[in-house]
C-alpha cells in the first residue's frame, strides 16, 4: 500500500509540475462547458445538467488519449521505466499508483464542471440526485477509458502511436454503446448480437448509472473492465522484463 | 555479495549472454569492460532484477534475482546507462521520492537525503529542477538516487559516459569514495577508469567473459610484449645477428632510420628467456652503440584490444 501511495503521489505531482494538467484541464473544460452551456442556459428551459453529462463521454473520448498516451510510453522512452522497475515495488503497485493518480487528476477536472449545475441551481430549482449520480457515472466511465488508454501506452515507446490506438479503440467502445447507433444497427443485425456488442461498451453502463439507478451489476462491470485492462497493462510491463 | 552462475540471456534469436559466471566479494569494486553490445548492460539489468535471464542463476546479497526480485532490489542501487531522471522534478523532491519508494523510513529520510546530497556534492542544486542541471550534475543526481538508501551493492552502468574531463574526474572520485562503503559493479569504456578505481576487472566480449582478474594479473597473462632498441650500426648486420639470437617466430622490424641511428622493434612474443639482456650484450660485443633499450609496457588497453578485437578479426577472416 505504501508503495502504491508513493507512486501515486509522484505521478499526481508530475501532472501539476508540467503544463499538461493545466492545458488539458482548461481546454477540455472550456469545450465541455461551452457546448453544455450553449444548449442548457436557454431562456425558459428546464434546469437540468443533463446536457453536460451527455457531452462528457464524447469530449473525453477525444481528449483522454492526449493525456494517457504519455503514461508509460514517455517513461519507456526516457528510460525512467527501467529505473522504476528496479525499485522494490511490484508491477501491480506501479500500475495501480499510476492509474489512481490519473483518475484523481481527472476527478479534479470533473469537479471543476460543478460550476454549471451550481449556476443552474442559482436560477431555478435543481434536482441534485441525477446530478450526483451523473458525477459518479462520469468517474467510473473516465476510469474505464483511462485504463484502456494506459494499456495502449504500455505497448509502445511512441506516444503518437499510443494516442492513435487509444483514440480508435475508445471511439469504437463509445459508439457501440451509443443508443442511436445501437438502434440503427438493430435494423440489419440480429438484436441479441447488437445487445451483446453494446454490452461491452462502458458508455452503456455510464448511461445506466447516470440515470440514478444504482445497480450493482453496473459497478461490477466497471470493476471488471478496469481490472481487465490494468491486468493486461501489468502483463505487458512484465513482458518487458522478458524481452528487454 | 554477487554470484552469477552460467547466466544466459537471449533477445529473440540473438544470444546476448552465453552462460557467464563470476563472483563478487563484499567490498570489491568491479570494472566491467567490453565493446558495445558485449553484454555488459544485459548482465547489469539482470542483476538489478529488471530483466529476467533466459538461463542460469544469479543472486545478489544471497537473494535470487528471479525468485526473490524485490529483496534483490532492496539491496542494490542502480544507475542505468544514460541516467534517466524525471526532469520536471526538483532534485530534493526526486531524492525524497527515491528514498520513499526504496522504503527508507520517514524519520530517517531527511538524514539519508542529506548524506546523499553531501556525498554527491549537490548542495547547490537541491532546489532546482532536474531539467535545468548540467550533464555532470544530472549524473550526480543519478548517483545520489542510487545511494540514498545506503544499499550494500551499487550497479553503475557507464557512470561517466558523456561527461567532460573535469566532470569525469569528479564522478570518478565519487565512485572511489563510494567503493569504500559499497560493493560496486561499474561498466565503462574508459580503461583509465578501471585502472584507477577498480580492484578487479572483468572483460566481456560477445556474451562471454574473456578475462577476469586484477589489472596486474590481466597484464601478465598477456604475451610479454615487445622491445624497442635504437642502435648505431650497419643495419643488415644488426638484423642478421638479431635473427640468429632470437627464436625464429619473433618478428623484427625497423621502425625508423635517423641517419646512422636505427630503431628496431622486436616482438619477443612468448619468449621466456631474458631476451633484452642478451640483445644488449650482442650489440656491445659487436662494437655497435646501444642508444636506447626499452620494454614496451603492456597496458590494460592492449589486453582489452587483444581480447576483444582478435576474436572478431578471426571471425572476419574465417
Amino acid at each position: 500500500m505504501h508503495e502504491v501511495l508513493v507512486v501515486f503521489r509522484r505521478e499526481l505531482k508530475s501532472y501539476f509540475l508540467s503544463p499538461i494538467a493545466y492545458v488539458f484541464g482548461v481546454l477540455m473544460l472550456s469545450m465541455l462547458l461551452y457546448y453544455a452551456a450553449d444548449v442548457t442556459l436557454v431562456d425558459g428551459s428546464q434546469a437540468s445538467a443533463e446536457n453536460l453529462f451527455r457531452l462528457l463521454p464524447s469530449i473525453l473520448l477525444y481528449f483522454l488519449p492526449g493525456l494517457t498516451m504519455r503514461l508509460w510510453a514517455e517513461e519507456r522512452k526516457l528510460g525512467t521505466l527501467e529505473l522504476l522497475m528496479t525499485f522494490p515495488v511490484t508491477i501491480g503497485q506501479l500500475v495501480l499508483g499510476k492509474f489512481s493518480a490519473s483518475l484523481v487528476y481527472l476527478g479534479c477536472v470533473l469537479l471543476l464542471t460543478l460550476g454549471l449545475p451550481l449556476t443552474l441551481a442559482a436560477y431555478g430549482p435543481l434536482d441534485w440526485t441525477p446530478v450526483l449520480a451523473s458525477y459518479l457515472a462520469s468517474v467510473l466511465f473516465t476510469g474505464s477509458f483511462l485504463a484502456v488508454g494506459m494499456f495502449w501506452s504500455s505497448l509502445t515507446r511512441d506516444q503518437i502511436v499510443a494516442m492513435l490506438l487509444s483514440l480508435v479503440s475508445l471511439f469504437v467502445l463509445y459508439n457501440i454503446g451509443d443508443p442511436a447507433k445501437v438502434e440503427a444497427a438493430a435494423d440489419w443485425l440480429p438484436w441479441w448480437l447488437v445487445d451483446v456488442i453494446s454490452a461491452i461498451s462502458p458508455y452503456r453502463y455510464f448511461q445506466s448509472v447516470a440515470r440514478g439507478v444504482l445497480d450493482t451489476r453496473d459497478f461490477v462491470y466497471f470493476a471488471c473492465f478496469c481490472g481487465l485492462f490494468l491486468y493486461a497493462n501489468a502483463l505487458v510491463l512484465h513482458g518487458r522484463r522478458q524481452k528487454g | 555479495m554477487i554470484e552469477v552462475d552460467r547466466l544466459e540471456k537471449n533477445y529473440g534469436l540473438a544470444r546476448a549472454l552465453k552462460g557467464i559466471s563470476f563472483q563478487v566479494a563484499k567490498g570489491e569494486v568491479i570494472g566491467f569492460l567490453g565493446p558495445n553490445g558485449a553484454g555488459k548492460s544485459t548482465t547489469m539489468k539482470i542483476l538489478t532484477g529488471y530483466l529476467l535471464p533466459t538461463g542460469g542463476r544469479a543472486s545478489v546479497a544471497g537473494h535470487d534475482v528471479v525468485a526473490d526480485s524485490l529483496q534483490v532490489r532492496r539491496n542494490i542501487g542502480y544507475l542505468p546507462e544514460s541516467t534517466p531522471l524525471y526532469g520536471e522534478m526538483r532534485v530534493d523532491d526526486y531524492l525524497q521520492f527515491c528514498a520513499d519508494i526504496r522504503g527508507v523510513p520517514r524519520r530517517r529520510q531527511r538524514a539519508a537525503i542529506a548524506r546523499a546530497v553531501e556525498l554527491c556534492a549537490l548542495q547547490r542544486v537541491t532546489g532546482k529542477n532536474i531539467v535545468e542541471l548540467s550533464k555532470g550534475y544530472k549524473q550526480r543526481v543519478g548517483l545520489a538516487q542510487a545511494i540514498v538508501h545506503e544499499p550494500p551493492v551499487l550497479i553503475l552502468d557507464e557512470p561517466t559516459s558523456g561527461l567532460d574531463p573535469n566532470q569525469i574526474v569528479e564522478v570518478r572520485k565519487l565512485i572511489e569514495r563510494l567503493g569504500t562503503e559499497h560493493t560496486v559493479v561499474l561498466s565503462t569504456h574508459y580503461l583509465q577508469e578501471v585502472e584507477k578505481s577498480c580492484t578487479r576487472v572483468i572483460i566481456v566480449n560477445q556474451g562471454e567473459i574473456v578475462a577476469d582478474g586484477t589489472r596486474e594479473q590481466l597484464v601478465h597473462q598477456q604475451p610479454a610484449g615487445a622491445l624497442r632498441l635504437v642502435v648505431r650500426g650497419p643495419e643488415a648486420q644488426v638484423m642478421a645477428q638479431f635473427r640468429e639470437l632470437l627464436p625464429k617466430d619473433c618478428p623484427i622490424e625497423v621502425r625508423e632510420r635517423r641517419s646512422d641511428r636505427i630503431e628496431y622493434r622486436v616482438d619477443i612474443g612468448t619468449a621466456t628467456a631474458p631476451v633484452d639482456e642478451a640483445l644488449a650484450r650482442l650489440v656491445i660485443k659487436n662494437g655497435w652503440d646501444l642508444l636506447e633499450l626499452q620494454r614496451e609496457r603492456q597496458s590494460l588497453e592492449d589486453v582489452f584490444r587483444a581480447l576483444t578485437l582478435r576474436p572478431q578479426q578471426e571471425a572476419l577472416h574465417a
